[in-house]
C-alpha cells in the first residue's frame, strides 16, 4: 500500500477536523483500556506474503484514515504488503459473493450481519484469534458472539470487528414544544408524541422504502417491542402471530403521523429530510449527526446542538429493542497467507491500534470487546451513548431463530419491511399481509 | 420517381439529406408562425426535457452542500456561491484520473475487438456466401438475447478460472459478448450496400479474397466501421454489472462503478462529486458523438438498406 | 468515397504472386469462412454460451451463495409459480416494456421528423439529444431519483412553490402506480434519443422526391406521414424496435438505483428480482431461475417485433426494387 497524495490529504483533513472535537490523544486513549494479561497466540507470517482485504467504504474520513494508518504501521513492522480496498455498502454484497464462488480475490472480507454464516463452509476458523481477544479485553458482547460463531457452538468462523446501531435522533426544540423533555419509552407515549410533533409540522419519519438498513431496523423495531418475531428458537416460522397483527396495527397509527414519501425513501432518505430540518425525529446510524457537526454551514451545526439521541423506545421489549449492523472479519480459506492474515487481525485489534481507530470514529463504529468502553472518548460527548453499547443488545436479524442463509434473505428481500408497507399504506389488511410474509419467509426457511 | 434521387450507397445519403432540407422552404404553405409551432417549440420542449437532468447535474456539481437542501432560501435552479470543491474532490482526493484512463483503455480495446471480429464475421456471412450461412447469422442474433445480468455470476467463476479476476482484460474479452452481435448485424448490413459486382471484378482480376477485404470493401465500409465502434465504445463505457463483479481494486474500476462504490459512503451521498463525476466521465463519449454523429446516422441507414 | 475507391481499383493492378502455400490457404473458401467466423463465434461460445448453460445449469439446482447446490429439476420454476411477488415482476415487466417502448417510439418518431427539418446547429443540436443515451444508466438514475424524491423533487418545486397548483409535494414513488409510470417516463427519457436517431437514419433515406409528387396530387400532411413516411421506415422501426424491446426487457439499472423494486415488491421488473434473490438474498439457484424465465419472453417478444413489422419490412422492400 502507498499512502498517495489523497491519502497525505485525506489525513490532513481528519487531523484538521479531529481538532474540532474533543479528542483524546492516541496514547491516552489506549491507557483507558482495562486488559488482562493473556499469552499472545503466535502466527508465523509466511516468507513473501501479501493480503488483500476488502472492508466497507467509510462513512466518516477519520474510519478510513486511521483504518489505513495502522494498516501502515502493519506493513512497517511486519513488512507483508497489506492493500485495502473500501467497497460501498451495496457493492460489498456481490463483490463478496465472487469472492467466495470463485474462491479469487480478497484473503480477508471484513463485511455486515450474517455473511459469515453464509459463506462459513468457506472460512478459516479463528477460535484461537477470538479467545485469546475475549480473554484479553473483557470479553465479546452478546451481538459479537451470535454473529461471530456458529450457531450453537463455540467455533468462532467471524471476527467481530464492531457494530453500528441506528437510535432515535431528534430535534430537542420540537419535541419540548410539543411538551416532551425526551422521547417516551412505551408506544402509546411515543405515538402522542409523533402526534403532537404532525400537528406543530415537525413530523417525525422513519423509512419504510427498501432502505437495507433504516427499513429493516424500523420494521425489526415495530415487531421487537410488540413481542414479535420472524421465526421461533428452532427457525420456525412464527411470523403470523397475534403480536405480529398489533404491531402492524400500531405501524399504521405511526405512520400517519410521518412526513409523506417514507415508503420511497431508501438509507439517504431520512437523512436528507432530517438535514433539511423537514423531520423532527428518526432512527439512524451516527453517520446523520456526525456531518451535521462537521458541516462548513453553521445552521447545520445549529442542527446538529440541537439534535439529541437515545435508545429506541422499549415498548414490551425488556431489553433495548435495536437491530445493529455488526462487523465481521471473514479469512477464505484459499487465502495464501492465513498467518499474515491473522497476525494482520490480531495487530489491527489490539489496544494500540483499535483504540486510536475506534476513538477518531467518534462514535461511528462501536466496540465488539467490552473493554473498548472505558475508553474516556465515550463521555466527551453524550450523544454518542446510545451509539457505545450497539453490540449490546439480544436483538438480530432473524430473533429467535438461528442466524443463517435464510435469516440473511428475509432481509435482504425486505419480507418484513414490505409487509409493513404494504399494510400502512392501506394496500393490505394486516392479517393477510402478515401470512403473506409467513409465505415469503417459509420459502427461505424451508431450505436451512 | 426520379430514379437519380435513390440513394445507391450510404454515401449518396448524405447529398440527398442535404437536398431535402430546402425542400420545405420550397413549398409556399409553410408559413414562419406555423414552422415555429410545429418546429421550433416542440424541438425545444424535446431539448429542454432531455437535457433538464444534466442540468441538474452541472449546476449540482458546483454547489456547496448547504445549498441543496435549503430551497426556501436558494432557488434550487440556480447556484448562489459556486464551488469548485467538488470538482477539487474528485480530482484530488480520489483516484478519477486514474479511472478515466483504465475505462478508456478497456472501452478502447473491447470496441476494437469488438469491431475486428464483427468485421470478420459479417464478412464471412455476407460476402463468402458459404452454406449455412445465414444459421450463424442467427446464432450471433440470437447471443443478443442473453441479458448480463443472468450471465455474471457463472461468467465470474469462469474469469477466475482464465485466471483475469481483478483484471482490466476480464472486462475487454466479456464486453464483446454484447457488442459482437449488434456490430455484426450492423455490419451485415452495410456490407449489403456494398455493390457485389466491385468484388466480382477484383476477383476476376486475380485479387485474393483478403485483398478484397483490405483494399475493397473495408475502405467502402467506413462509415459503418465507424458506427459500430461508437455504439460498442458507449456501451463498453457504460458497462455496469461486469465491471462490478469482476474487479475490486479501487484503482482498476470503471467510472460508472468506481463514482458509485467510491462517492457513496453508506447513507451519505456524496452529490457535488458524484455528479460532477457523471459529468466528467461523459465527456469522452460526447465528444466522440458530436465528431461522428452524422456517420452514424448515415450508416444506420446504410444497415437497415435491403 | 466512391472516387476514391475506383482510383483505389484501377492501379491496384492486382498482378498476382507465385502461388506460396500460405496463399492457397487463404483462397480455400472453407478455410477463409472457419477464419472469418474464428474470433466471434470464439468469444461467444467462451463468454456467452458456458455460462448461459451454466447459468441454466445453475436454475436447476438449489445452490446458494455459500454452498454448491444439488440438483433439484424444475423445483425452482415449480415454486415460482406460486410465488406472487414473481408473478408481480412477470406482469411489471411486460408492462414496462410495453408503455415505454410505445412512448420512446411516439416521441422519438416525432424527434426524428423535427429533427429532420433544416434547423440552426443541426449537428450540434442532433449530438445533444443522444446525451441521455451517452451518460452511464446508473448516473443519469441517481439524478432521476432526485427528482422523484418526495421531499426534494424539483418538479415538486416548480408545481408547489413557483406555480402554486398544489399545496403539499407529489409522493412520485410512494404507491405503486404512480411508482411504475414514474419509470416508464424515465425509461422512455433515457431511450428517445437512440430511437430518434436511428429513425432519422431512416427518414434521410426516404427520397423528398416522393413528397414533391405526393404534394403534386394534393396529399394532405398527414396522407403524406401515413403512405410515404410510416412505410418506408418500417426496416429501420423493425430493427430499432426489436433491439429496444431488447433493452427495455432486461433493464436491470434504471429500477435498481431508482425503487430497488419499492414499495413492497410493486415495481420489481425481472432483472431487478432475479438479482435480488440471488446476489443479496444469496439463493442463486432461485436468480438464475428468475433470469431463465426471461428467455422465453425475450424470444417470443423479438420475434413478435421481428415477424410482426418485419414482414412488412421485405414486401416494402420489394417494392422499392
Amino acid at each position: 500500500m502507498t499512502i498517495a497524495r489523497r491519502d497525505a490529504i485525506a489525513l490532513g483533513t481528519a487531523a484538521f477536523g479531529a481538532a474540532a472535537i474533543p479528542v483524546i490523544g492516541a496514547r491516552a486513549a489506549v491507557d483507558d483500556v482495562p486488559t488482562a494479561n493473556v499469552k499472545q497466540p503466535e502466527y508465523k507470517i509466511e516468507s513473501g506474503a501479501s493480503l488483500h482485504v476488502l472492508r466497507p467504504a467509510k462513512f466518516i474520513d477519520p474510519d478510513e484514515v486511521f483504518w489505513k494508518v495502522n494498516t501502515k504501521k502493519f506493513i512497517d513492522a511486519t513488512g507483508v504488503d497489506v492493500k485495502v480496498d473500501f467497497v460501498s455498502w451495496e457493492d460489498l454484497r456481490p463483490q463478496l459473493a465472487v469472492v467466495a464462488n470463485t474462491g479469487a480475490g480478497a484473503d480477508i472480507v471484513i463485511s455486515f450481519g450474517s455473511d459469515p454464516h453464509i459463506y462459513s463452509s468457506k472460512l478459516v476458523e479463528l477460535t484461537d484469534l477470538a479467545d485469546y481477544l475475549g480473554a484479553k479485553y473483557g470479553g465479546w458482547y452478546d451481538l459479537a458472539l451470535l454473529y461471530g460463531r456458529k450457531w450453537n457452538t463455540k467455533n468462532w468462523i467471524g471476527l467481530p470487528i464492531g457494530g453500528g446501531t441506528g437510535p432515535v435522533l431528534y430535534r430537542k426544540s420540537w419535541v419540548n414544544q410539543a411538551g416532551y423533555d425526551k422521547v417516551p419509552n412505551d408506544h402509546d407515549g411515543f405515538l402522542a408524541l409523533c402526534q403532537k410533533l404532525q400537528k406543530n409540522g415537525h413530523p417525525c419519519g422513519m423509512s419504510l422504502g427498501h432502505a437495507l438498513g433504516d427499513a429493516n431496523g424500523y420494521s425489526e423495531w415495530l415487531l421487537w417491542t410488540h413481542n414479535a418475531f420472524v421465526v421461533d428458537e428452532k427457525g420456525k416460522v412464527a411470523i403470523d402471530s397475534n403480536e405480529t397483527i398489533a404491531a402492524l396495527k400500531y405501524a399504521t397509527e405511526l405512520q400517519k403521523t410521518m412526513i409523506q414519501g417514507t415508503l420511497t425513501w431508501n438509507d439517504v432518505g431520512n437523512n436528507q429530510a432530517y438535514t433539511a430540518e423537514q423531520i423532527s425525529l428518526t432512527f439512524n446510524g451516527v453517520s446523520l449527526y456526525y456531518t451535521l457537526l462537521k458541516s462548513p454551514d453553521p445552521k447545520l451545526n445549529a442542527v446538529a446542538a440541537d439534535t439529541f439521541t437515545q435508545d429506541t423506545p422499549f415498548g414490551l421489549s425488556k431489553r433495548k429493542p435495536q437491530s445493529a449492523a455488526p462487523l465481521n472479519a471473514m479469512l477464505f480459506k484459499h487465502s495464501k497467507y492465513p498467518n499474515a492474515a491473522k497476525e494482520y487481525l490480531r495487530f489491527m485489534m489490539e489496544a494500540d491500534q483499535y483504540g486510536v481507530w475506534l476513538s477518531n470514529c467518534l462514535g461511528y463504529w462501536c466496540q465488539s470487546l467490552k473493554a473498548y468502553s472505558q475508553m474516556k472518548f465515550w463521555q466527551s460527548d453524550p450523544k454518542l451513548t446510545p451509539f457505545a453499547g450497539a453490540l449490546d443488545s439480544p436483538f438480530y436479524d432473524g430473533y429467535k431463530g438461528p442466524i443463517s442463509a435464510a435469516s440473511a434473505a428475509v432481509i435482504a428481500n425486505y419480507t418484513v419491511v414490505d409487509m409493513f408497507a404494504s399494510v400502512v399504506s392501506g394496500n393490505a389488511t394486516p392479517e393477510a399481509a402478515a401470512k403473506q410474509a409467513a409465505k415469503q419467509a417459509e420459502r427461505y426457511y424451508k431450505s436451512a | 420517381m426520379t430514379e437519380q434521387l435513390v440513394p445507391n450507397s450510404p454515401a449518396e445519403v448524405e447529398a440527398i439529406a442535404g437536398r431535402s432540407i430546402d425542400v420545405p422552404e420550397l413549398l409556399a404553405w409553410d408559413s414562419r408562425l406555423r414552422r415555429t409551432v410545429t418546429v421550433y417549440i416542440p424541438l425545444a420542449l424535446f431539448v429542454i426535457v432531455l437535457l433538464f437532468p444534466f442540468y441538474w447535474m452541472t449546476i449540482t456539481a458546483f454547489k456547496p452542500d448547504y445549498e441543496m437542501y435549503d430551497y426556501k432560501q436558494y432557488t434550487p435552479f440556480w447556484v448562489h456561491s459556486p464551488t469548485l470543491h467538488n470538482i477539487e474532490v474528485l480530482l484530488y482526493e480520489t483516484n478519477y484520473p486514474r479511472w478515466l484512463t483504465i475505462t478508456m483503455a478497456i472501452a478502447v480495446g473491447s470496441t476494437f475487438l469488438s469491431v475486428t471480429s464483427s468485421v470478420l464475421a459479417a464478412y464471412a456471412i455476407e460476402r463468402l456466401r458459404f452454406k449455412g450461412a445465414q444459421h450463424f447469422g442467427l446464432a450471433i442474433y440470437l447471443a443478443y438475447l442473453v441479458p448480463p445480468s443472468i450471465l455474471f455470476i457463472p461468467l465470474a467463476t469462469l474469469i477466475f478460472q482464465f485466471g483475469l479476476f481483478d483484471n482490466p482484460i476480464a472486462l475487454i474479452l466479456t464486453y464483446p459478448t454484447f457488442l459482437v452481435p449488434f456490430c455484426t448485424w450492423l455490419l451485415i448490413g452495410y456490407f449489403k450496400s456494398i455493390p457485389y459486382e466491385l468484388e466480382e471484378c477484383a476477383l476476376i482480376d486475380g485479387a485474393s479474397r483478403l485483398q478484397i477485404l483490405r483494399r475493397i470493401t473495408l475502405p467502402l465500409a467506413v462509415p459503418g466501421l465507424i458506427s459500430a465502434g461508437i455504439f460498442a465504445f458507449t456501451l463498453s463505457w457504460n458497462e455496469f454489472i461486469y465491471a462490478l463483479a469482476f474487479i475490486q481494486s479501487t484503482d482498476r474500476k470503471t467510472v460508472p462503478v468506481a463514482i458509485l462504490t467510491e462517492l457513496v459512503t453508506g447513507d451519505v451521498y456524496q452529490w457535488g462529486a458524484l455528479m460532477a463525476g457523471s459529468l466528467l466521465g461523459s465527456v469522452p463519449v460526447a465528444l466522440i458523438y458530436s465528431f461522428f454523429v452524422e456517420y452514424y446516422v448515415s450508416s444506420m441507414t446504410g444497415a437497415v438498406k435491403e | 468515397m466512391d472516387a476514391t475507391v475506383d482510383v483505389g481499383i484501377r492501379h491496384l493492378g492486382f498482378t498476382r504472386k507465385p502461388d506460396g502455400w500460405v496463399t492457397r490457404l487463404f483462397d480455400n473458401k472453407a478455410f477463409l469462412v472457419f477464419l472469418c467466423l474464428l474470433p466471434s463465434m470464439g468469444l461467444l461460445l467462451v463468454f456467452l454460451t458456458y455460462p448461459l448453460g451454466l447459468g441454466i445449469w445453475l436454475s436447476m439446482t438449489d445452490t446458494t451463495i455459500g454452498q454448491p447446490g444439488q440438483f433439484i429439476g424444475l423445483d425452482n420454476f415449480i415454486d415460482l409459480m406460486d410465488d406472487p411477488v414473481f408473478w408481480m415482476s412477470v406482469t411489471n415487466t411486460i408492462f414496462y416494456t410495453t408503455v415505454a417502448t410505445v412512448g420512446k417510439f411516439a416521441l422519438g418518431l416525432w424527434l426524428a421528423l423535427l429533427l429532420n427539418h433544416h434547423i440552426p446547429f443541426k449537428a450540434f443540436i442532433r449530438a445533444i439529444v443522444l446525451l441521455p443515451w451517452i451518460v452511464p444508466t446508473v448516473l443519469s438514475a441517481i439524478a432521476w431519483w432526485w427528482i422523484y424524491s418526495p421531499q426534494f423533487s424539483i418538479v415538486s418545486y416548480v408545481i408547489v412553490d413557483v406555480l402554486h397548483l398544489r399545496s403539499t409535494y407529489i409522493n412520485f414513488l410512494g404507491s405503486p402506480w404512480p411508482a411504475r409510470w414514474s419509470l416508464i417516463v424515465a425509461n422512455i427519457w433515457r431511450g428517445i434519443p437512440f430511437v430518434a436517431i436511428t429513425l432519422l437514419a431512416g427518414l434521410q433515406t426516404i427520397s423528398p422526391s416522393l413528397y414533391e409528387a405526393a404534394l403534386l396530387d394534393g396529399a394532405s400532411g398527414w396522407q403524406k406521414f401515413r403512405r410515404i413516411t410510416v412505410p418506408l421506415l418500417m426496416p429501420i422501426l423493425a430493427v430499432a424496435l426489436t433491439l429496444s424491446v431488447l433493452f427495455t426487457f432486461s433493464d436491470f439499472q434504471l429500477v435498481y438505483a431508482i425503487t430497488r423494486g419499492g414499495p413492497f415488491n410493486t415495481t420489481h421488473l425481472m432483472a431487478t428480482l432475479a438479482f435480488q434473490r440471488a446476489i443479496p438474498g444469496a439463493q442463486l439457484g432461485e436468480g438464475a431461475a428468475i433470469a431463465v424465465s426471461m428467455i422465453p419472453f425475450l424470444i417470443a417478444a423479438t420475434l413478435v417485433c421481428f415477424f410482426g413489422v418485419g414482414r412488412r419490412k421485405w414486401q416494402q422492400g420489394e417494392a422499392n426494387d
